[in-house]
């Protein structure tokens, strides 16, 4: 394979700026050690870990943020192009005339995912304290939630799409466990086997990327398909660029395998939090960036994760309007909001530093709305629809500061995180020539809109206007491991963005890992969009503000109009899942089946039949298939020599 | 390759009877008809094996299969019975069809195949035969293939204890003698001296045949349970009817009602 | 007549030469066997099972070691070629001693019955007849099940070592044939036992007609059976393809009717089904891992040279193998049919492994052999566990729940699940990374994309399996029972290998990389 010395060679020479880790980032392996080792004491401990597991794992969660921390200190000691480090950790996978070491890529992207993980993540480990405080089997639930931890540094850490692959696979059981987790209800389960299998079709194309891959460049790791890019087809690059973005529409609920998300939140509150808003559901964003090489070099699948992003940021916003369960509401808010970062993702260096900066700042606000929600649903006995909220602002006075905040960072609020990342994004979109920043500059600036509008209805109907209770429920403020967690991402949602955004400490930190950093100018001038943006901003909240601060809101969903159906059954995207997918994956089956049966199989009923049934009939039976049996050997026999007879 | 004119003749009766016979062992009804069907064919392919100068082979082939597995063959089918017959009624459609259908397919490929294939000149007897037959067979077998044919005691061994286990029935319990049963008897007190032995009349004597008790009525007991079972217990009205006939000549009545009852069984 | 039988002097015969130490691991099991059928016939009916267990487990131990620490460096083609003794050869046979061993372990298992719980007590009783009762009630044993297995491992070991079509298909018969008795000895549902027995002994013989006859085409071509000679005949031959090739192929097809590959797996499921549990684990591992490994042999060692007939149909065999099973795999309700679809699908998983053609080939194969080997005994191994009403439970709707009832085993299976469907930091991952790879590498780019794609399908199946037994709730009396050491063992290595095999296997693809040329 003579690929495959040119790619080694490129290798060698491109790995001159990649460090072995050294000092703190040569203990880089415990932040993912740490939180595994939680889980597997967790579960298998046993009982006697039911009273201190959940601290236990709480606190190695913390442990592994500050390993975080620690290593991030020690590379902002460093010179910018000095950063990046590689720790090698053993020899993993010689087959097929590769070898395949792995190894933690410590860079500054990694990095801050790694920040953002550990910390949103302990945040919720902590709200988790008290929101299971009471459920009988938290130790199980703490031991996943560690698992997860350690499945999503994995995947960020990773130096090679299969290791990755192996962080996003165990993400993907986590969250599947999690969803579950609550499983007496039938709801809860299919749900968790819905996203478990909408992610399998995700996870295939991701299959498929790495095996392309492979075939192309003969490596997986990231250093060696980085250097290798320049020698390969434009084609073999689209397919890589294509199939992978097929994984990152599975894992982040990018359109068109959206359709998990949703039901996703039958999952407890801080798991939707921490997984289904602020990291894993991000996965491919991160994928995507990291990727950054080959949809650099493939402009057409660049451009299909442009479309996928603009699709969704408006499909997940339009659903949002029209949903009354507050979490379903968020989820639909989330989809949309990953659609921006997908979008940014997919208009290359000029956005791929936006994209991680809204990601940042969404983990942040999403996750502390999330745990707002968590909070209303505590003292609301675990109702989750709006339309039964409804003045909640004084009853709850942390929850609905702490939320204000995050709702008010969410739909760009002037001087908030998401006014700094967001607008940012939509700035980015309209750079460039043609009808595409007009195109995506737009759906940008739509969605802003429309996020404005949906945000506000929310918080609106659950913590204004007139109480619509339903008559038992004593809506309380949460304890204080609930509360605090909360604080601190509120605060988050208020000043991150700023911290960040307007001082370029984001850009700057990431331009060695991503790129950009040159000037571009908008089709429109920055003043124009922003000013844009916040006239639609402001349309959207007193829209919401009219229909649902100044009416009143009923408690029964009005019918409603062709739109807000078709929104409120998320714009039928299960019927669509189930006339083009599902539907035609049966009849194959049941023809396949029937075939069995019929001609070939039979011996289920025979099976039976047998048991119970008379001598004769056994007889009739045992001969019976067996003759057939032996006929499709036969064919079997009689196709393949005819095949050949006829081919020579 | 020439062929002498007494081996095509040879060749040109006992083939057809090979195939002939092989026919039979797939067509016939009866298993014994398939058996001979095999013999037949079996026995011819030894004749045609010695007429190509491989006598060793072909007394063998006669010896090991005509003689020894089909009379094996034969046993077996003895001892299940010669009139058990399986169902031949096919009753998946289409099953014969298809089946014939892909039989000749396979057929016509193979055929075309051998009959496409230009093969090369036969080495001929001589060299197989240069230092005897018997020989050659032996150097054959306890030389180049010695392997394989040591590993097939690995398959009669394993076949023995198929058969011990799917057919064999441990004996679980000591095999009870006569004294342990005399013992038995009396112990329980039926039938202290025995169960009665089946009926001996004057022409006739069978184990199906029951005795008569001293009313006339058959008696039960002297049937072994087996044939009561199946309900192959033998009359005996027509047996005492000669007995009578006999006893009337002599001039020594019997008792009328023993002459009217019939056996219910019959 | 008499020239011919005349007594020619056999002086100049030369007795063939065996290497022994080559093949010493073959006589130690072989030769336990036959102790093993020795203490049958003379050992009393009370001490047989601890006898027997001890002679087969010390002598698959033994023949192992014997294998690693002296056998690997007397490498040799012996008995006059009928045997090869390489590194394809040693790797897959000290693979069957192992999983034998394991598997062995499963199959012992007594419960609380004097006898092996697997087994009937007396094979030869009409199911349900007096004496069947009788010999239950007497303490009957069919401890002929441990030579039975020894013999099949023996043909397992010479299966893939053959160095002649001859050999092969002795072997091949002398691994089936206790197959064939095994399965037929289930001590629950035995009906179903003895109609799977039944099938498979015919089929099978059908598929050895098969063989017979390409052995036979062959035999024309080549004029010899030695797969060296063949590979030598394959270029100088000309004019005879139309014979090589269905000969070939015919080979093949019983080849990989002992693989289950479709059209040739219909005998699977149900066999599968009717089979005593651990014997269908035993068989699920240790056949394949054979047959494969003759298959190997065949196609790479003999048929090299003619790989453009046969390789197309081949893959369109791997391809179909992977569709149908991961298909049919979808609708089934019985855990062990279940299995059996997932085993057919491994098949053509590991078919688009030998159709890689090269080195890779061989070892990506023989390391996915390894994998799916220790997941299935042990997955075969815990379905034996659960059990329904005295029976075992093995309709899908009888394990529902299990995840709360049995936690551990649940969890043992939920793994073995997601190592089938290929999950990370499995085995089921490294494996089919390795044979998907190598396929990659040698233009099977389309075949790793149905293999890509059935996996995803039939990862659906699996993990049914898993959301049954942890979110349904219970339903029935499925209880499951307490094992002894034996089967917690099996299952413990099991889960372990896979487990190890998916975190570190480099060793091991070292070791089948390095294992993997054959002597011509």
């Amino acid at each position: 394979m003579p690929h495959l010395s040119t790619a080694a060679v490129l290798v060698a020479e491109s790995t001159g700026t990649v460090h072995d880790a050294t000092g703190t980032a040569s203990y880089a392996w415990l932040l993912v050690a740490l939180p595994l080792a939680g889980a597997a004491i967790l579960l298998l401990g046993g009982k006697t870990l039911n009273k201190i597991g959940p601290a236990l794992a709480t606190g190695l969660s913390w442990a592994s943020f500050g390993v975080g921390v620690a290593i991030i200190t020690e590379m902002l000691g460093r010179g910018a192009e000095e950063r990046a480090q590689h720790l090698h950790l053993y020899s993993w996978m010689p087959a097929g005339g590769f070898n395949l070491d792995a190894g933690l890529q410590l860079d500054q992207l990694s990095l801050t995912f790694v920040m953002l993980i550990t910390f949103v993540g302990s945040l919720i480990h902590v709200y988790s304290l008290g929101y299971m405080a009471h459920d009988p089997d938290k130790r199980r639930f703490f031991a996943y939630l560690n698992l997860f931890i350690a499945a999503m540094l994995l995947l960020v850490l990773a130096d090679s799409y299969l290791l990755l692959f192996v962080g996003w696979e165990g993400v993907g059981l986590a969250s599947y466990l999690l969803i579950g987790f609550w499983n007496w209800n039938p709801a809860y389960a299919t749900a968790a086997n819905k996203a478990f299998i909408v992610n399998r079709v995700g996870d295939a194309g991701m299959l498929l990327a790495i095996f392309t891959m492979f075939a192309t460049f003969g490596r997986v790791d990231f250093a060696g398909v980085n250097a290798a890019v320049g020698n390969a087809s434009q084609g073999a690059l689209t397919a890589i660029g294509l199939l992978l973005l097929v994984g990152a529409c599975g894992k982040s609920a990018q359109f068109p395998l959206q359709s998990w998300l949703g039901d996703a939140m039958a999952g407890p509150t801080p798991v939707s939090a921490l997984i289904h808003a602020a990291t894993m559901v991000t996965a491919g964003v991160y994928l995507i960036v990291r990727s950054s090489a080959i949809f650099d070099a493939a402009p057409d699948a660049r451009l299909a994760v442009t479309i996928v992003g603009a699709i969704t940021l408006l499909f997940g916003a339009i659903v949002g309007c029209a949903k009354d369960d507050m979490k379903k509401a968020l989820a639909a808010s989330t989809m949309s909001q990953i659609g921006y970062m997908v979008l940014a993702a997919g208009l290359g260096p000029v956005g791929y530093a936006f994209a991680i900066f809204h990601l940042l700042t969404h983990g942040f606000f999403k996750a502390g709305m999330f745990l707002g929600a968590g909070s209303v649903m505590h003292g609301m006995n675990d109702q989750v629809d709006m339309r039964r909220f409804g003045g909640l602002a004084t009853f709850m006075k942390i929850t609905w500061i702490t939320f204000g905040l995050g709702w008010l960072a969410i739909i760009g609020f002037p001087g908030l995180s998401g006014f700094w990342s967001k607008d940012k994004i939509i700035e980015s979109a309209f750079v460039g020539d043609g009808w595409r920043p007009w195109v995506f500059g737009l759906a940008a600036l739509i969605g802003a809109g429309i996020t404005a509008f949906y945000m506000s209805r929310l918080f609106f109907m659950t913590f204004h206007g007139k109480r619509r209770w339903t008559e038992d429920v004593h809506p309380h403020e949460s304890p204080a491991t609930m509360t605090v967690p909360m604080m601190i991402l509120g605060f988050g949602s208020a000043f991150l963005g700023l911290a960040l955004g307007p001082t370029g400490v984001i850009t700057d930190w990431l331009e060695p890992v991503v790129g950009g950093g040159e000037e571009h100018h908008p089709v429109l001038a920055v003043p124009v969009i922003t000013g844009l943006t916040l006239v639609l901003v402001a349309g959207g909240v007193a829209l919401a503000w009219l229909r649902y601060l100044r009416d009143a809101v009923p408690v029964t969903p009005p019918v409603g109009s062709v739109a807000t159906r078709a929104a409120r059954r998320d714009l039928f995207q299960d019927d669509v899942n189930e006339a083009l997918l599902a539907r035609p994956g049966l009849h194959l089956t049941r023809a396949l089946v029937y075939a069995d049966n019929k001609g070939v199989d039979g011996a289920v009923g025979g099976t039976a039949a047998m048991i119970g049934g008379t001598s004769a009939r056994i007889k009739r039976v045992q001969n019976g298939y067996v003759r057939s049996y032996a006929l499709t050997m036969l064919l079997g026999v009689v196709a393949v020599l005819g095949v050949v007879w006829v081919v020579q | 390759m020439t062929v002498g004119g007494a081996e095509s003749a040879l060749f040109w009766i006992a083939g057809p009877l090979a195939v002939a016979g092989a026919l039979a062992l797939l067509f016939a009804r009866k298993a014994v008809h398939a058996a001979v069907g095999m013999a037949t064919a079996m026995i011819v392919l030894g004749i045609f094996y010695i007429a190509q100068q491989a006598e060793f082979l072909g007394v063998i082939q006669i010896f090991v299969y005509s003689g020894a597995v089909m009379m094996l063959f034969l046993f077996v089918i003895m001892l299940i019975g010669v009139d058990s017959s399986d169902s031949l009624v096919e009753t998946i459609r289409g099953q014969r069809w298809a089946g014939l259908l892909l039989a000749a397919g396979l057929a016509a490929i193979t055929i075309a195949g051998i009959g496409k294939a230009a093969f090369g000149t036969p080495r001929g007897l001589a060299e197989a035969n240069k230092d005897g037959n018997v020989s050659g067979a032996a150097r054959l077998i306890f030389g180049d293939y010695v392997w394989a044919f040591e590993a097939t005691s690995a398959l009669l061994i394993t076949a023995a204890l198929g058969a011990m286990l799917l057919a064999h029935r441990e004996r679980l319990t000591p095999k009870a003698t006569q004294a342990d049963w005399s013992r038995e008897r009396i112990r329980s007190g039926e039938n202290v001296a025995g169960l009665p032995a089946p009926g001996v009349y004057a022409r006739h004597n069978a184990v199906d045949t029951p005795a008569l008790l001293p009313d006339g009525s058959p008696a039960e007991l002297s049937i072994s349970r087996v044939l009561r079972a199946r309900g192959q217990v033998g009359t005996t009205g027509a047996l005492t009817q000669v007995t009578q006939e006999i006893e009337h000549e002599v001039g020594d009545e019997s008792d009328e009602q023993a002459t009217t009852r019939k056996d219910d069984d019959a | 007549m008499t020239a011919a039988l005349s007594s020619v002097p056999a002086a100049d015969f030369v007795a063939t030469k065996v290497e022994y130490a080559a093949v010493l691991p073959m006589f130690i099991v072989f030769g336990m066997a036959l102790v093993g059928v020795l203490v049958e016939a003379f050992a009393p009916r009370r001490v047989r099972y601890p006898i027997q267990l001890v002679l087969t487990l010390g002598g698959l131990v033994a023949a192992f070691l014997v294998l690693v620490l002296y056998s690997r460096d007397h490498q040799a083609k012996t008995a006059g070629g009928a045997i090869v003794i390489d590194g394809p050869a040693l790797f897959l046979q000290g693979t069957v001693l192992v999983l034998g061993a394991v598997g062995l372990l499963a199959m012992a298992e007594r419960l609380d019955s004097a006898a092996p719980d697997t087994f009937t007590q007396s094979g030869s009783a009409v199911p349900g007849s007096p004496q069947e009762a009788a010999a239950v009630r007497m303490g009957a044993t069919t401890t002929e099940v441990f030579p039975l297995v020894l013999f099949a491992i023996s043909g397992m070991m010479m299966f893939p070592a053959a160095g002649d079509l001859l050999t092969m298909f002795v072997a091949l018969e002398v691994l089936s044939l206790p197959l064939y008795i095994l399965t037929g000895l289930a001590r629950r549902r035995r009906l179903l036992s003895q109609e799977a027995s039944l099938k498979y002994f015919l089929l099978g013989a059908f598929s050895s007609a098969f063989f017979l006859f390409g052995s036979a085409l062959i035999y024309g071509f080549a004029g010899s059976v030695r797969f060296g000679e063949i590979a030598k005949a394959v270029p100088q031959v000309g004019g005879m393809d139309s014979i090589a090739v269905p000969g070939v192929l015919l080979i093949a097809v019983g080849l990989l009717f002992k693989i289950g590959a479709v059209p040739f797996h219909s005998w699977t499921p149900d066999v599968y089904q009717g089979a005593p549990t651990p014997v269908t684990g035993f068989m699920a591992a240790c056949t394949k891992i054979a047959a494969f490994g003759a298959l190997l042999r065949v196609l790479y060692v003999a048929f090299e040279g003619l790989r453009w007939n046969w390789q197309p149909v081949v893959a369109v065999v791997a391809a179909l193998t992977m569709i149908v099973g991961a298909v049919l795999s979808v609708t089934q309700t019985d855990v062990k049919r279940l299995l059996a679809y997932s085993s057919i699908t491994h098949a053509g998983f590991v078919l688009v492994g030998v159709l890689a053609m090269d080195r890779t080939g061989v070892s990506s194969t023989m390391f996915y052999l390894v994998a799916y080997g220790f997941s299935t005994i042990a997955a075969f191994a815990l379905i034996a566990l659960v059990r329904s009403s005295g029976s075992e439970a093995t309709h899908l709707s009888q394990w529902a729940g299990l995840g709360k009832s049995s936690p551990v085993l649940a969890g043992a299976f939920s793994f073995l699940m997601l190592a089938f469907a290929g999950i990370p930091l499995t085995s089921g991952f490294t494996a089919k990374f390795a044979v998907f790879g190598a396929a990659i590498a040698h233009d099977g780019t389309w075949l790793a994309v149905i293999g890509v794609l059935a996996s995803a399908v039939t990862a659906f199946v699996y993990v049914r399996v898993i959301v049954l037994m942890y979110f349904s709730e219970p339903s029935g009396d499925t209880a499951v029972l307490t094992p002894s050491v034996l089967t917690s063992t099996a299952v413990t290595i099991g889960v372990a290998a896979t487990l190890l095999l998916g975190i570190v296997p480099s060793p091991l693809l070292d070791l089948a990389h390095d294992s993997s040329l054959f002597l011509p």
